[in-house]
């Protein structure tokens, strides 16, 4: 007995340590070594922070953006003493799911750039800050910025969050294609659009004049908008009459045309080549993507001869969809103060001109036409006036799915746009009721 | 004394227990169970008091979803073809590997390959495979074989597009299947093959009155872990189709997965890997029931 003591006493501890090792904080990648901690038992008093407390920000950025904001950060340190950011890159395919399982254990970030169409879903689980009327500059700071941006961060009448950045999506062509097919401009109506795809489609080359990159909505948005295609009315309480609106249809007929014509790559519906390798190969003449294309083609297609266009114009003119990301403030933060002063930072002129020198297009609309900022810019400052957010709703994923789906079908000859779509409205009701 | 003894051993085998059966209670029985409650709420994850009490509404709204009930059958289609495949190509294969031929090692080493490939790669490989546009497999049937005469959209199809992630499967799965043949045909006796074979029995007679008897065990140690595994299928679906074509193509992980992280529906996804878990249960039992060896034997 006494010597199996030690032994038990042993196998005490590994035990011990074995739970305790679970229940332990899990370290944080890519912390910046310079990173002053903040003791967990810091507290918050009102105004003036006294003790040095760290902000935690999340987010996504691609290895230039990070650099840069490394200096963003540095630069806000200096100004706000006593407040260190300590920032953390993800992937943006595990970036929900670390979001999720943060907040579901309760250990958040402070803050949290992601995407504007997560804002309205985590908002309507009570896991982020209402910011009007929180933070001191909110009304200066939405007076500042695009209504396009802006609206995506709107969840049952008030604002979860601030557009850190924007982005839209623009006509992408191959000017070797278009002046080998003899055509001097870039499609400036829907009907010029139609006619130069299959007129730079050529059959037994196996090139095809437009592709898009699948059938979730962001591909055909911009068409889908410039045609007049709404999905749901303003107050979000119906999709009948808006996603199965003459309009709508028509949008989404015309790009069944181009598909059956052979003068749309087939591509979209899954197992073909993407529209980067396909333009920048030649096989693709049009195509509609956003501003990062400037990077993807300068390191991968350096000979690609390619210009921007303004979507082609409908019946009321240009529109696109508005991408980008929301800088948010979670409901679990422990320093919501200084979390308040980083946000407003991030949208201040400074942080926004400094991380548009490597292509992150600010929200901030007085930034239009500055020299500073680079010139591939100016396009899309251009379409972001007319381009229109998706619908701001906790259930949008859902709602995509079903205009995806739908958009499937009618590519494959199941029904006809009217039908697909009036299904799509039946369901996309069905989710608004919930 | 007896009654003393078993007191000392019974303190050392509690502490030694100890270790295991935390790490089961903290990650795996108190997930099961708050999942499970889980699974009767319309979930906030950031506010779990503020979660609604639904009853079985999660459950129901499943049963009623065509989408589900095409996972199922997916599910259970790709476990079945899968399954079938590599038992029998596992046992051939193993029967050959079993023989006395030259370069034997490098052969094993060939066919077990594929099992210690990343499952990613292999399945961007099939996806570039499987291309409808200049893929590998269209060019085969088109330019070389000629038996098609326009390209096939293999993953527009919400039939076709299975067809790569059942052949994923096979192709890495091969392998494992005949390396555990291969070790249940090495314990059979030599002497009693010998001994058939002087009896006058053939091939096909040894194979059926030898050698699948004396693998019993193998057979069904196989079976359950692979039928196990098809039900769990996730990672071909989710790389492969990611549930196109129209959402036909999801396994009930992959929909499970959607439900949970895309769609932030606790609730649903909790509900699915529950209705998961219940037919992997009864299914287990009913192989145990028909699969236990015969009385007498």
């Amino acid at each position: 007995m006494k010597a199996r003591f030690p032994f038990i006493i042993l196998s005490v501890l590994i035990v011990m340590s074995i739970i305790l090792g679970a229940c332990a904080k899990v370290a944080t990648p890519e912390a910046p070594a310079d990173v002053t901690v903040a003791p967990n038992e810091v507290v918050v008093t009102e105004a003036p922070i006294a003790e040095p407390v760290t902000i935690k920000y999340w987010h996504t950025m691609s290895d230039a953006e990070a650099a840069k904001l490394n200096e963003v950060i540095s630069a806000f340190e200096s100004a706000n003493a006593g407040i260190s950011v300590q920032a953390t890159r993800y992937a943006w395919s595990d970036f929900k799911t670390a979001l999720l399982t943060a907040i579901a254990g309760g250990d958040v970030p402070d803050t949290v750039r992601m995407d504007i169409a997560w804002v309205s879903e985590f908002a309507s689980q009570g896991a982020l800050m209402q910011l009007d009327g929180f933070l001191p500059d909110f009304d200066a700071i939405a007076a500042s910025v695009f209504p396009g941006p802006l609206s995506t961060n709107k969840w049952d009448g008030h604002y979860y969050g601030l557009p850190q950045n924007t982005n839209t999506q623009v006509l992408v062509y191959n000017k070797a294609a278009f002046e080998a097919a003899g055509i001097a401009s870039a499609p400036a109506t829907i009907e010029e659009f139609v006619a130069d795809a299959c007129a730079l489609t050529d059959t037994a080359k196996g090139t095809y004049g437009f592709a898009e990159g699948g059938t979730y909505f962001w591909a055909p948005a911009p068409l889908f908008y410039a045609m007049g295609g709404k999905i749901v009315d303003d107050g979000i309480t119906t999709a009948t009459g808006y996603v199965n609106s003459a309009e709508s249809v028509a949008a989404f007929t015309m790009l069944k045309d181009l598909y059956d014509k052979g003068c749309m790559s087939p591509n979209l519906l899954g197992g073909g080549i993407a529209t980067d390798a396909g333009q920048g190969t030649g096989i693709y003449a049009m195509i509609i993507d956003g501003p990062w294309m400037v990077d993807i083609y300068k390191n991968n297609y350096p000979e690609l001869q390619f210009e921007f266009a303004l979507i082609p114009a409908g019946a009321t003119g240009t529109s696109s969809v508005v991408g980008g990301e929301d800088v948010v403030i979670l409901d679990g933060s422990k320093n919501k103060e200084a979390a308040a002063k980083w946000v407003s930072y991030l949208m201040s002129v400074e942080a926004q001109k400094a991380l548009a020198q490597v292509g992150v297009i600010p929200t901030i609309s007085s930034l239009a036409g500055d020299p500073d900022l680079p010139a591939h810019f100016g396009i899309f400052m251009e379409q972001l006036k007319t381009a229109q957010a998706r619908v701001p709703s906790p259930k949008w994923s859902d709602m995509d799915n079903a205009i995806n789906n739908a958009y499937q079908r009618i590519l494959n000859g199941d029904q006809t746009p009217q039908e697909a779509l009036d299904q799509a409205a039946t369901e996309i009701n069905a989710l608004i009721a919930q | 004394m007896r009654e003393k003894k078993t007191r000392n051993q019974i303190a050392p085998a509690i502490i030694f227990l100890l270790p295991g059966f935390t790490l089961l209670i903290v990650f795996f029985l108190g997930p099961l169970l708050y999942s499970f409650r889980i699974s009767f709420f319309d979930w906030n994850f950031a506010h779990p008091d503020r979660s609604v009490y639904v009853g079985l509404q999660n459950y129901i709204t499943q049963f009623k979803s065509q989408i589900f009930q095409r996972a199922v059958s997916n599910t259970v289609i790709y476990t079945v073809i899968t399954v079938v495949v590599k038992m029998v190509l596992g046992f051939f294969v193993a029967v050959i590997l079993n023989q006395k031929l030259s370069g034997r090692t490098g052969f094993r080493v060939a066919y077990y390959l594929p099992v210690i490939t990343s499952w990613v790669i292999v399945s961007l490989l099939f996806t570039y495979m499987f291309s409808g546009m200049g893929g590998l497999v269209n060019y085969f049937l088109k330019d070389v074989l000629h038996v098609i005469d326009k390209n096939i959209m293999w993953l527009a199809d919400s039939t076709l597009a299975l067809v790569p992630v059942v052949l994923v499967d096979i192709w890495k799965g091969v392998g494992w299947a005949a390396v555990i043949f291969l070790a249940g045909l090495q314990s059979i006796p030599v002497e009693l093959l010998e001994a058939a074979e002087v009896d006058g029995a053939n091939r096909w007679q040894r194979l059926t009155g030898v050698m699948l008897p004396m693998m019993r065990g193998t057979l069904v140690f196989l079976l359950v872990v692979l039928v196990l595994g098809g039900l769990n299928a996730y990672v071909p679906f989710q790389l492969i189709t990611r549930g196109n074509p129209m959402d036909q193509t999801h396994s009930i992980l992959t929909l499970m997965y959607r439900a949970t992280f895309s769609r932030m529906n606790f609730g649903s996804g909790a509900a699915i890997s529950y209705l998961l878990t219940i037919f992997v249960f009864v299914l287990s039992v009913v192989q145990l029931k028909l699969l236990r060896k015969p009385a007498g034997e």
